[in-house]
């Protein structure tokens, strides 16, 4: 299972928790649609965090970045784990 | 036969319900694909200006040129969508200048461009400190830009509240403090975009610090960046934003309706006081009776809800005709389960603003091996701190008033009040993933139920006049339960 894989089975599982059990499309709006609040967003931060090594303190964050599966995964590649 | 339990029927009566949840009061316009058809041509577009414009005179009280200026602003941006954002500006602008008239009359010895001059300078230093965020990212101000603007700011209202200037000087700083804190969040929202993609212009920059279909302190719907990701692209997207937008405004007006009646009925004709009513009485020695005090707390719950609803309807509705497909600020909030979804669900770019500005911050920096204590300390640094500030600043006159030492501890009950709810909202994110009871009555009356019953005790505590003490309101809670202490 490839990063992208494992994101979108995260996301959609947390879909699934909130009771929406619509079919997920990569590039589709999460959190600007309302799919995904705020607090969900903390939620994929610390998935990203521990599974990946994000550190945002140091990236810098834009919730942009967490819209959908598709801007999550481009977010991963771009900063990679920490370095050292 | 054997009799239906209370579970049996209330999970038949929780299906019906849930088998005709399809049903709306008002139709989902926005789904009807005729209609959609429709509202893309030059006459559908008529149409849609024409009932909105209704609708907006109705459910507002602008007056006929600000009436005019704003559906002005809208069917330009309806006919030539293309141009919104420019059009958008032109009509801030155009609405900004106008309180050279609309204010000229309050201010004597000639000083009628105080307002205009203020706003435009908050706006020029706002859109100057955002250059600059995205000119040197990498200088101490463009690291962390919204300190500096929120401490920058808080000093300049100490320093005045400490200075207590009075007569004309008092009048000019003590404007300035009031234009700052109106910008305060629209600024704060900009200087958070600074890392957003480039653009070819900053005219939605522009047109969100003043956005033309309203806001409170709290910028609806945050700013620039977000404009642009809920902006409408193309024709049918625009279509259905209106259709929303107008399906909202009449949401707004009905709401609006029944908050006309119930007032008349709750306080006019069975003549329950309002919190405020009741408290000052209690504390002239002459309380209402018990049940309705009771009554009183439990109506402002709902009359909080339904104020939030039509003030913020009639914004995103307006918002929403102007091409972009806002979230509505207040969304179903009595079905919540948890607290944490009420608190996102009343009043929801205020808990953004919470969530953008103290949360994540705290939630990025501190306590990151700890998952529980993280979170705690990021609510307790949004909901306590965050909310704590906001309102401090905001009712910046009881520094003027008061000066900073009285003003500030007149909040003492906020503060309270913030600390129980962060507390309680702490709690309800960590057992949030929690596996929910099924059924109507266990899965969603009870927990709906005991969300209101928290809002409704922590809500004695929202004492808007600060007139009483801790001590006072807390003496006042114990009265409730017929406790005299």
């Amino acid at each position: 299972m490839n990063a992208k894989d494992e994101i979108r089975q995260f996301v959609q599982k947390l879909l699934t928790e909130n009771g929406d059990d619509r079919p997920l499309a990569d590039d589709e709006s999460l959190l600007s649609s309302g799919r995904l609040q705020s607090i969900d967003a903390v939620e994929i931060i610390t998935f990203l965090e521990k599974k990946f090594g994000t550190d945002f303190s140091e990236a810098g964050f834009d919730r942009e970045q967490l819209d959908s599966v598709d801007a999550i995964d481009a977010l991963v590649e771009s900063i990679g784990p920490p370095k050292g | 036969m054997k009799p239906a339990s209370p579970s049996s029927w209330t999970d038949s009566l929780w299906s019906w319900c849930k088998s005709h949840r399809d049903f709306r009061l008002i139709p989902r316009i926005e789904t009807y694909p005729g209609v959609v058809a429709f509202a893309q041509t030059a006459l559908g577009k008529l149409v849609l200006l024409g009932m909105f414009g209704s609708g907006f005179w109705f459910a507002n009280d602008h007056g006929l040129p600000r009436w005019c200026l704003i559906m002005g602003t809208f069917t330009l941006t309806t006919f030539l969508p293309r141009h919104r954002r420019l059009i958008l500006s032109i009509g801030i602008s155009l609405l900004l200048f106008r309180q050279l008239f609309r204010h000229g009359d309050i201010f004597r010895g000639g000083i009628v461009l105080t307002p205009l001059a203020m706003n435009l300078s908050v706006i020029a230093v706002g859109m100057t400190l955002f250059w600059c965020a995205r000119r040197w990212p990498q200088s101490i101000f463009g690291r962390r830009p919204i300190i500096f603007w929120l401490s920058g700011v808080t000093m300049f209202i100490v320093c005045i509240a400490l200075m207590k200037p009075t007569g004309r000087a008092g009048f000019f700083l003590w404007f300035a403090v009031s234009a700052v804190v109106g910008y305060m969040w629209f600024i704060a929202y900009a200087l958070a975009d600074r890392n957003a993609k480039p653009v070819a212009d900053f005219t939605l920059e522009f047109a969100a610090l003043n956005p033309i279909w309203g806001s409170t302190n709290t910028p609806y719907p945050k700013g620039a960046s977000y404009l642009r990701r809920i902006e409408a692209k193309e024709s049918v997207q625009l279509a259905i934003t209106q259709l929303k937008g107008l399906k909202l405004l009449a949401w707004a007006i009905l709401l609006w309706l029944v908050q006309t009646e119930w007032n008349r009925f709750f306080h006019g004709y069975l003549g329950i006081p309002s919190p405020g009513e009741a408290m000052a009485m209690w504390a002239r020695g002459t309380p209402p009776a018990l049940h309705l005090r009771w009554a009183s707390h439990i109506l402002i719950f709902y009359e909080i809800i339904l104020r939030f609803s039509v003030y913020g309807h009639s914004i995103i509705a307006c918002c929403r005709f102007a091409g972009f497909n806002a979230l509505r600020n207040t969304y179903r909030p009595l079905s919540s389960v948890t607290l944490i979804e009420f608190f996102n669900r009343i009043y929801y770019y205020f808990k953004e603003l919470l969530v953008e500005f103290f949360y994540y911050p705290a939630f990025f920096r501190y306590w990151k091996s700890r998952r529980r204590l993280r979170i705690v300390f990021a609510t307790f640094a949004a909901v306590f701190f965050g909310n704590s500030f906001y309102h401090v600043i905001r009712d910046w006159y009881y520094f003027r008033d008061m000066g900073l030492v009285k003003g500030v501890l007149s909040d003492q009950c906020l503060f309270f009040y913030n600390a129980v709810l962060a507390a309680a909202l702490s709690i309800s994110q960590l057992r949030r993933r929690r596996t929910r009871p099924s059924g109507f009555l266990r899965g969603q009356f009870v927990p709906s139920c005991g969300v209101a019953v928290f809002y409704i005790l922590s809500m004695v505590f929202v004492d808007e006049s600060r007139t009483y003490s801790l001590a006072q309101t807390f003496k006042y809670f114990l009265s409730l339960f017929n406790i005299h202490w």
